[in-house]
C-alpha cells in the first residue's frame, strides 16, 4: 500500500502511526526524528480573540530555524564546495531532482518512461500488444487482487514492473478505446436517428390527419341529426331561445351548417313573433334622447332681450295705430288693455328678477323703432324745452365753478324717506350701506311696478336709443318720475348692449359720461331728489362694471377737478373750503363702486387722499364744518374697513374733534400739547362743548345740515353739537374695531381714550353720549391692555456661549483589518506594492545575513577541522620524533628492539 | 499727511480682516489639525471608564464588538456569560460625559476607556460619538482593531489606543475620586465637589460594567454619590451636574 501510493501513503502512515503507533512496517520505514524539546517553542499571541481559530497564527521557531539550515546546507554549502571546483557532476537521471520523492518512487518513474518510450517506438508495427492488453488486464485484475498480500514480496523486481508496465498501458489503451466509440457515435448514430425521427414524424402526421378526418366526418354526421332533433324541438320553444341555439351550435361545426340553422330558426321566428322583437321594433320607432339646451352666452341673451323689447315695442306700435284709427270705437278696444296690463306685468316681473339677477342685456337697434322712438320722444321734447335747457346750462355752471352756490342752492327741506336715508348713511357706520341700499331699491321698485305700471307704459318707448348729449338725457328725463327714469337707463342699457356691437361701447360710454354729470348735477336741484340719487346708483354700478376703464378715467378726472378747485378754495382764508354735496356724494358713490379693499386703486387711492386732505388742510370754523368733516372721517371709516389702511389724517381730525369738547382750561390743553397746533390751525375756540344740558340727542341729518346757510342759527344749538359728538363718537368706535389688529393700537388710541374720559366728564354732557364716551374709552382700553400683556419688553441681546466644535469621527460600515479603505484605488494599490516590497527586501536581507551567518559557521568548522587536523599531524610528528630521541636516547635504537629483546 | 494716513489705516484694518478671514478659512479647511484652545486658567475634568466590555470577536466570518443581546449563543457556546458583555454601558456613557454643557463649554479635557482586556484608549472631547449603538460599535471594532480613529475630513486623532497605565496622562494637580456603590462614603456630589479646591483638576473614575466594582490604585477617594444602585450614565449625569454648578455652566 504504502509502496504503491507513494508519498500519498507516507502521509497517511504518519497520521495511522499517530492515531495507533501499531504498523510496525510504518515505523520500520520511516523513523519519525523525535522533536527537539527548543525547537517546539510555539509563537505567543497578545490578544486571545474569542472565535478565532489559533492553526493560522502557531509557528514553531526552532523547526522552521532547523529546516531553513537544512535546506542551505543543501543549497548553499553545495554551491560553496563548488565554488573552488572546474567540472560539476551532474546527476541526470529522471526523479534524482525532485528530493521528496523515494528511491523506490524513482524506479518507478523510470521504468515508466522506458516503457512509455518502448510504446511509443513500437505503436505502428507492434501487433501483439492488444493480446498483450487483454492478458495484462486480467493480469490486472489478479495484481490488484492480490497487490496486499504480494506487498511483503515487493523485493521482487520482475512483478514490480509488469504491473507498472500494466498500469501505465492500461491507461493508454483506455483512452484510446474510449476516442474511437465516441467517433463511431457521432457518425453513425446521428444520421441515423435523424432519418429515424423524419420518418416517424411523417408517420405521425400521416395518422393525425386521417383521425383528423374521421373526427369530422362523424362529427358531420352527429351535428346532422342533432340539427333535425334541434328543428323539431325549436317549433315547439321560444325562437328567441331557439336562436340563441342556433348562434351557439354553429361554433364548432362547418359554415353550411351554420347556415342550416340559422334558416331554419328564420322560419321558425317568421311564424311567431317574439315579445323582444317587438320591443325592439317599437324601440326604433322611438324618440331618441336630444341634448338639452345649453346655457345661453350673454350675447345670446341680449339678444333675446332685444328681441323681446321690440317686439313689445312693435306691439305697442300696433296698438297705438289701432287706437288712433279706432278712436270712435269703444267695444273693441276694451280687450287690449287688458292684454297690455299682461306685458307690463311680465315687464315688471322680469325687471324684479333683473335686478335680483345681475346679468346685463341689451339689443341692437332697429331703425324703424327708433324712428317712431324719436318720433315719440320728440313730442315730449317739445314740452318742456325751454326749461330743460336752463336747467342744464345752470348745472354745468355748477360743475364748472362754483361750490358755494351748489352749497347754498342746495338748502330745502326733505321728504321723510330722505331723511332716515341720510342717517343710515350718516351714523350707523358699522353696518354695511350696500345691500341695504339695494333692498331698499328692489322694495321701492316693487311699488312702483305696481303702482304705475300704467303710466309707465303710456309714456316710456320699449327700445330707446342712447342719448348723445346732456340735451337728449335731460330730454329724456324731463318730467318723468324717478321709476320712469330708472326704467328708461334700463332700456337704453338693454337697447345698446357692449357685447353685441362695437359702436354700442361708444354709446354707452358717452352714456355713462351723461349719468354721471347727471348724478352730479341733481344735488344742486330744487327740491333734492335723493330718493332718484339712490335708484341711480345701482345702473350706474353696473355700467361701470360694463367699462371700467372708462368709468375710472371719468372719475379721476373728477377728483382731479374738484382738487385743483379745492387747493384754489383753501387761498382764500375767508370762503369755506370744505366739500360741497356734491363732491361728498361724488365721493360716497365712487366709494360704493370701486374695490376699497384695494392697497393701490386707480380711484379709490386718490379720492381718499383726497378726503385726508379736506381733513387736514380745512380749518374747522364753525360746528357745520366739524359735521361734514365727521362724514368725511366717516366715508373713509367706509374704505378702512376693508383695506384696513391707517389714515391718521381721520383720527387726528376726530380727536381734534374731542378736544373741541373740551372746556378750554390751560391745564388740559397743556396736557394736550401735541394737539395744540392742530388746535390752533382748527379749532382755537371749544366749538363742540356742551354748556347746556340737553334732554334728548337727535341722530344727525346730514342733508338737512347741507342745505341750511351756514349762518343758520341750528348750528349753534347744543343739540347739534351733541350729535356731531355722538357721529365722531360711533366712527371712532368703527376706527377702533377696524385697527384692532394693528401692532401699534396702544399708540394709536390710548390718548383718544384719554380724551374720551376726559369729554365725558364734561358738565352738562347728556348721558347717554356719556354712557357712549365711556364705552368706546374702555373699549380701548381693554384692547390696549391686551396689547400690553403681548408685549415683550426690548432685551439687550444675549451673547449665547460658542459650544465647542464637534467633529465627526471616520470610520467604515464593516471594517476589515488590512483593506485599505482610500477612496483613492491607484493610491491604495502603490501603498500595497510599496509594503509588499518593504517586505520583501527585508525577508532577502535577513536571508542573506542567514547565508552568510551560515557560511562563516561552516567556513569555521572548516578552519577548525583543519587546524585540528594540523595539531593531530604535528602532535604525531613530535610523538614520532621524540619516541626517537628518547629511544636514541636510551640506547635503544627501536621499539623492535626492544620487543625483540 | 493726514490724508496719507487715513488710507494707511484703512489697510491696516483691511490686512487685520483678512487675518481673521484666513485663520477663519484655516480652520475649516481639512487636513490642518484643529488646535483646541485650552484655557489653562480654568480647570477642567476628566473621565477614566473602568472595565468597558469592549471585546473582539470573530463572530462567524466577521470581527464584531461582542454584546449580550446579538451574541448571546455564541457567547454560551465560547463558555462566557453573556451578561458581562455591555458595550451600550460604555456607550451611554460617553455619549453622556461628551453631549453634557460642560464638555460643551470645553471644560472635559478627555476621556480615558479602560477595556475589560486592560485596553486603554483615550476619547478626545470634541468628538461627536454615534448616537445609534450599531455605529458605535463600528467605531470601536475599527478602534480596536486599527488603534486610531481620526476626524471625517480632518487628520486629527480622536480614539487613540495608548500605553497602559492611564496615570501618565492624568494631569498633575488633580484630585482623583473613584465611584462605588459599595463605599462606606455617601456624600452629596455637589457638596463634595463644591469643597474642592477650586483650580485643582478633577479625574473620576467610574465603572462601565454590568456587575462587579472597580478597583484601581490611582484612585485616592472612593465615594458613593446615592444610596441607591446608579447606571454609569445616570452616576455621570450627576458628577456633571455637580461640576456644571461648581463652575457654572449653563
Amino acid at each position: 500500500m504504502a509502496k504503491n501510493n507513494g508519498t500519498e501513503t507516507k502521509k497517511k502512515n504518519k497520521k495511522k502511526s499517530k492515531q495507533s503507533g501499531v504498523n510496525k512496517v510504518s515505523m520500520k520505514l520511516n523513523l519519525v526524528p523525535k522533536d527537539n524539546p527548543f525547537k517546539t517553542i510555539w509563537s505567543r499571541r497578545k490578544f486571545d480573540v474569542i472565535g478565532k481559530k489559533r492553526k493560522g497564527e502557531e509557528r514553531r521557531i526552532g523547526q522552521a530555524r532547523t529546516r531553513a539550515i537544512d535546506k542551505r546546507k543543501k543549497t548553499l554549502l553545495k554551491e560553496y564546495e563548488q565554488s573552488g571546483k572546474a567540472s560539476v557532476f551532474v546527476d541526470k537521471r529522471i526523479g534524482e531532482q525532485n528530493g521528496t520523492l523515494g528511491e523506490f518512487d524513482k524506479a518507478i518513474l523510470r521504468s515508466q518512461r522506458e516503457r512509455q518510450m518502448k510504446i511509443k517506438k513500437t505503436n505502428m508495427y507492434n501487433l501483439s500488444d492488444e493480446e498483450e492488453d487483454d492478458l495484462d488486464i486480467n493480469d490486472g485484475l489478479r495484481d490488484d487482487f492480490n497487490d496486499d498480500v504480494e506487498y511483503d514480496s515487493d523485493e521482487e523486481t520482475g512483478q514490480d514492473r509488469s504491473s507498472i508496465s500494466r498500469l501505465g498501458r492500461k491507461s493508454v489503451d483506455a483512452d484510446i478505446a474510449e476516442g474511437e466509440g465516441n467517433r463511431v457515435k457521432s457518425k453513425k448514430e446521428v444520421m441515423e436517428e435523424i432519418i429515424q425521427k423524419s420518418k416517424f414524424f411523417k408517420e405521425q402526421k400521416a395518422r393525425e390527419k386521417e383521425e383528423n378526418e374521421k373526427l369530422v366526418d362523424q362529427l358531420d354526421k352527429d351535428f346532422e341529426l342533432l340539427v333535425q332533433s334541434d328543428a323539431l324541438s325549436s317549433l315547439t320553444q321560444p325562437s328567441k331561445m331557439n336562436a340563441l341555439k342556433a348562434l351557439v351550435n354553429p361554433n364548432f361545426s362547418k359554415d353550411l351548417k351554420n347556415k342550416e340553422v340559422t334558416s331554419v330558426s328564420d322560419v321558425s321566428k317568421q311564424d311567431e313573433p317574439d315579445i323582444y322583437d317587438k320591443l325592439v321594433s317599437e324601440m326604433a320607432f322611438e324618440m331618441r334622447a336630444r341634448p338639452s339646451d345649453r346655457t345661453k352666452t350673454p350675447e345670446e341673451i341680449a339678444e333675446e332681450e332685444k328681441e323681446r323689447l321690440e317686439r313689445l315695442e312693435h306691439s305697442a306700435n300696433k296698438q297705438s295705430h289701432v287706437s288712433g284709427d279706432d278712436l270712435g270705437d269703444s267695444f273693441t278696444v276694451d280687450d287690449k288693455p287688458l292684454n297690455k296690463k299682461g306685458w307690463v306685468d311680465e315687464i315688471m316681473e322680469k325687471n324684479v328678477s333683473e335686478d335680483t339677477g345681475d346679468e346685463d342685456s341689451g339689443c341692437s337697434d332697429d331703425s324703424d323703432e327708433s324712428e317712431d322712438d324719436e318720433e315719440g320722444t320728440d313730442n315730449e321734447e317739445d314740452d318742456g324745452k325751454g326749461e330743460t335747457l336752463k336747467d342744464w346750462e345752470e348745472s354745468e355752471d355748477d360743475l364748472g365753478t362754483d361750490l358755494d352756490e351748489e352749497d347754498e342752492s342746495d338748502e330745502e327741506e326733505e321728504g321723510e324717506d330722505d331723511k332716515t336715508q341720510e342717517e343710515r348713511k350718516d351714523k350707523k357706520n358699522e353696518r354695511l350701506v350696500n345691500p341695504d341700499r339695494k333692498e331698499q331699491k328692489k322694495t321701492a321698485m316693487l311699488n312702483v311696478g305696481v303702482a304705475q305700471s300704467s303710466r309707465l307704459k303710456k309714456e316710456l318707448p320699449f327700445t330707446i336709443d342712447a342719448p348723445g348729449s346732456m340735451e337728449d338725457l335731460y330730454a329724456l328725463f324731463q318730467d318723468r318720475s324717478n321709476e320712469d327714469i330708472i326704467e328708461a337707463i334700463m332700456r337704453i342699457r338693454k337697447c345698446n348692449p357692449i357685447h353685441l356691437a362695437a359702436e354700442n361701447r361708444k354709446k354707452m360710454q358717452v352714456f355713462y359720461g351723461l349719468l354721471l354729470q347727471y348724478f352730479a348735477t341733481l344735488p344742486n336741484q330744487n327740491p333734492l331728489n335723493f330718493q332718484l340719487l339712490n335708484l341711480l346708483v345701482k345702473p350706474l354700478m353696473e355700467m361701470s362694471t360694463e367699462i371700467p376703464y372708462f368709468s375710472a378715467i371719468c372719475a379721476r378726472e373728477r377728483i382731479l377737478r374738484t382738487r385743483t378747485k379745492f387747493t384754489e378754495d383753501i387761498k382764500d382764508p375767508e370762503k369755506s373750503s370744505w366739500p360741497s354735496l356734491k363732491t361728498l356724494l361724488l365721493l360716497r358713490l365712487w366709494s360704493m363702486i370701486y374695490p376699497c379693499s384695494d392697497f393701490r386703486h386707480a380711484v379709490m387711492t386718490p379720492a381718499s387722499l383726497l378726503m385726508c386732505e379736506y381733513l387736514t388742510r380745512c380749518p374747522v370754523l364753525s360746528v357745520r364744518d366739524a359735521a361734514i368733516g365727521s362724514f368725511l372721517c366717516s366715508i373713509i371709516y367706509l374704505v378702512t374697513k376693508d383695506n384696513k389702511k391707517y389714515f391718521p389724517e381721520a383720527l387726528m381730525f376726530l380727536k381734534t374733534l374731542l378736544v373741541a369738547a373740551i372746556d378750554k382750561d390751560p391745564k388740559g390743553i397743556k396736557d394736550s400739547q401735541m394737539y395744540q397746533h392742530l388746535l390752533e390751525f382748527k379749532a382755537p375756540v371749544p366749538l363742540l362743548r356742551i354748556e347746556e344740558n340737553i334732554k334728548d340727542i337727535k341722530p344727525l341729518d346730514f342733508l338737512k345740515i347741507m342745505k341750511l346757510p351756514e349762518d343758520s342759527s341750528f348750528f349753534n344749538s347744543q343739540g347739534f353739537r351733541a350729535s356731531v359728538l355722538v357721529s365722531v363718537v360711533e366712527t371712532l368706535r368703527g376706527f377702533v374695531n377696524v385697527y384692532g389688529e394693528l401692532k401699534a393700537f396702544p399708540e394709536i388710541f390710548l390718548p383718544v381714550s384719554a380724551l374720551m374720559v376726559k369729554v365725558a366728564d364734561q358738565q352738562n354732557m347728556p348721558g347717554v353720549l356719556q354712557e357712549k364716551l365711556r364705552d368706546v374709552g374702555e373699549l380701548i382700553t381693554t384692547k390696549v391692555e391686551e396689547y400690553h400683556k403681548l408685549r415683550q419688553p426690548l432685551q439687550m441681546r444675549k451673547q449665547k456661549p460658542v459650544p465647542m466644535k464637534l467633529l465627526n469621527p471616520k470610520f467604515e460600515e464593516n471594517f476589515v483589518k488590512g483593506r485599505d479603505y482610500d477612496p483613492d484605488r491607484v493610491r491604495a494599490e502603490n501603498k500595497k506594492m510599496k509594503r509588499l516590497l518593504k517586505k520583501e527586501r527585508r525577508g532577502a536581507v535577513s536571508e542573506l545575513r542567514k547565508d552568510n551567518y551560515f557560511l562563516q559557521e561552516v567556513k569555521m568548522k572548516e578552519k577548525q577541522r583543519l587546524d585540528e587536523e594540523r595539531a593531530e599531524n604535528y602532535g604525531k610528528a613530535r610523538a614520532f620524533l621524540q619516541e626517537q630521541e628518547h629511544n636514541f636516547k636510551s640506547g635503544q635504537l627501536g621499539k623492535g628492539r626492544k620487543r625483540r629483546r | 499727511m493726514v490724508q496719507e494716513d487715513v488710507p494707511d489705516a484703512a489697510t491696516i484694518d483691511e490686512a487685520a480682516e483678512d487675518d481673521k478671514v484666513a485663520e477663519d478659512l484655516a480652520d475649516d479647511i481639512p487636513g490642518i489639525p484643529v488646535t483646541i484652545t485650552e484655557q489653562k486658567s480654568q480647570p477642567g475634568a476628566v473621565f477614566v471608564l473602568e472595565r468597558a466590555s469592549l471585546e473582539v470577536a470573530k463572530v462567524g466570518k466577521t470581527y464584531q464588538i461582542l454584546n449580550s443581546e446579538d451574541h448571546a449563543n455564541f457567547l454560551m457556546k465560547h463558555k462566557k456569560n453573556p451578561a458581562d458583555y455591555r458595550p451600550d454601558i460604555v456607550h451611554q456613557a460617553l455619549l453622556m460625559i461628551l453631549d453634557s454643557p460642560l464638555n460643551k463649554a470645553g471644560r472635559i479635557r478627555s476621556v480615558y476607556v479602560k477595556t475589560e482586556k486592560g485596553v486603554l484608549f483615550e476619547v478626545k472631547p470634541h468628538v461627536r460619538i454615534p448616537r445609534t449603538y450599531k455605529r458605535f460599535a463600528g467605531i470601536m471594532l475599527q478602534l480596536l482593531q486599527k488603534l486610531s480613529i481620526s476626524a471625517a475630513g480632518k487628520r486629527d486623532k480622536l480614539f487613540r489606543v495608548v500605553k497602559n497605565p492611564v496615570t501618565q496622562y492624568l494631569p498633575l494637580n488633580s484630585r482623583k475620586i473613584g465611584f462605588s456603590f459599595s463605599s462606606e462614603k455617601l456624600v452629596d456630589i455637589q457638596k463634595y465637589v463644591d469643597a474642592v479646591k477650586d483650580d485643582s483638576n478633577f479625574v473620576f473614575v467610574v465603572g462601565a460594567m454590568a456587575h462587579g466594582k472597580v478597583d484601581d490604585e490611582i484612585v485616592e477617594d472612593y465615594i458613593s454619590i446615592s444610596g441607591y444602585p446608579l447606571s454609569a450614565a445616570w452616576c455621570i449625569a450627576r458628577i456633571c451636574q455637580g461640576l456644571q454648578h461648581k463652575w457654572s455652566v449653563l
